[in-house]
């Protein structure tokens, strides 16, 4: 895998999801899975690209889009519309 | 509302199939998808669940009908959380879409198990989303009530500026044309009431 690139929304941020996501993706696989580990160890990565698309949010005016639907469907609640039941319970 | 709904069986053991959904992009067949930002990511200490906010881009051409209406937006966005738990090895991914969600909303939820049948081999993937055409309507509704209010304020502060300049030149001649004035202002009110009538059943036609 990764011989494509997965991109980030803001061009000037992929350098720094790439490193974050290779890092991620062999702690997924070998610790987290493995139950060996619960910390994330790619703090130092994850600040560097979540510094950048913090900002990248703010740059391109997308921060008031993205809170709405934090309030809408919490992060804390797995993302369940707070207006809806899940869809697996609306039948 | 309708609902769309699909299943699969993936040949390969649940913790594969979850390791590959974190590189699920780019792909060839998801080519409308031309980003994924983790936005926010904890492991809960307790229960061991990771829980991943994710942005997901999306560049893909949109029928004719619906760009006169968005104005031509190639670009959308959609936030997902995800929630993996290593020890009932499950899956969810809950996902709406950012843009546009005051004309179309879809919610999908998609869940990774082990199949019954074979835990340790096979892996189940359900797909279900909720597919609402002005989900908002209110939304709409209170964006075309906005625009009403605007665009009401707007004439009706042109309109005080405007009668002010007609009431100073008249208070200069106000004797002789006293009647012609009361006629005009009784007009112009008739007119208002008109406009306030129509700018109401404009809006509320939505409901």
């Amino acid at each position: 895998m990764g011989n494509i690139m997965s991109t980030s929304f803001a061009p000037e941020c992929t350098e720094a999801k790439k490193k974050y996501d290779d890092c991620f993706n062999s702690w997924y696989t070998d610790k987290f899975l493995a139950g060996k580990s619960m910390q994330n160890e790619c703090t130092e990565l994850w600040y560097d690209y979540k510094a950048c698309v913090d900002a990248a949010l703010v740059k391109r005016g997308m921060v008031k889009m993205v809170d709405e639907a934090r309030k809408d469907a919490p992060f804390e609640t797995g993302g369940i519309p707070q207006d809806n039941s899940d869809a697996t319970n609306e039948k | 509302m309708k609902i769309f709904e699909s299943h699969h069986l993936f040949n390969y053991p649940w913790e594969q199939v979850s390791a590959a959904n974190w590189k699920k992009y780019p792909n060839e067949m998801s080519t409308q998808v031309v980003g994924v930002d983790i936005l926010r990511r904890e492991v809960d200490p307790v229960s061991k669940i990771l829980r991943t906010e994710r942005l997901i881009t999306c560049e893909q051409s949109i029928p004719n009908w619906l760009s006169f209406i968005v104005g031509g937006l190639k670009r959308s966005y959609v936030r997902e959380v995800s929630e993996v738990d290593p020890i009932n090895k499950s899956v969810v991914m809950r996902s709406m879409n950012l843009t546009m969600n005051s004309l179309l909303q879809v919610y999908e939820v998609v869940t990774y198990t082990p199949d019954p049948s074979a835990p340790t081999a096979r892996t189940k993937f359900t797909q279900e989303a909720q597919i609402t055409a002005y989900a908002s309507i209110k939304k709409l509704c209170n964006k075309v009530e906005e625009w009403g209010i605007d665009r009401f304020d707007f004439n009706a502060k042109r309109g005080k500026i405007g009668f002010e300049s007609v009431l100073k030149n008249v208070s200069e001649n106000w004797e002789s044309v006293k009647g012609a004035v009361m006629e005009e202002i009784e007009v112009k009110v008739g007119v208002l009431d008109e406009v306030t009538e129509k700018v109401r059943h404009g809006v509320f036609k939505f409901d």
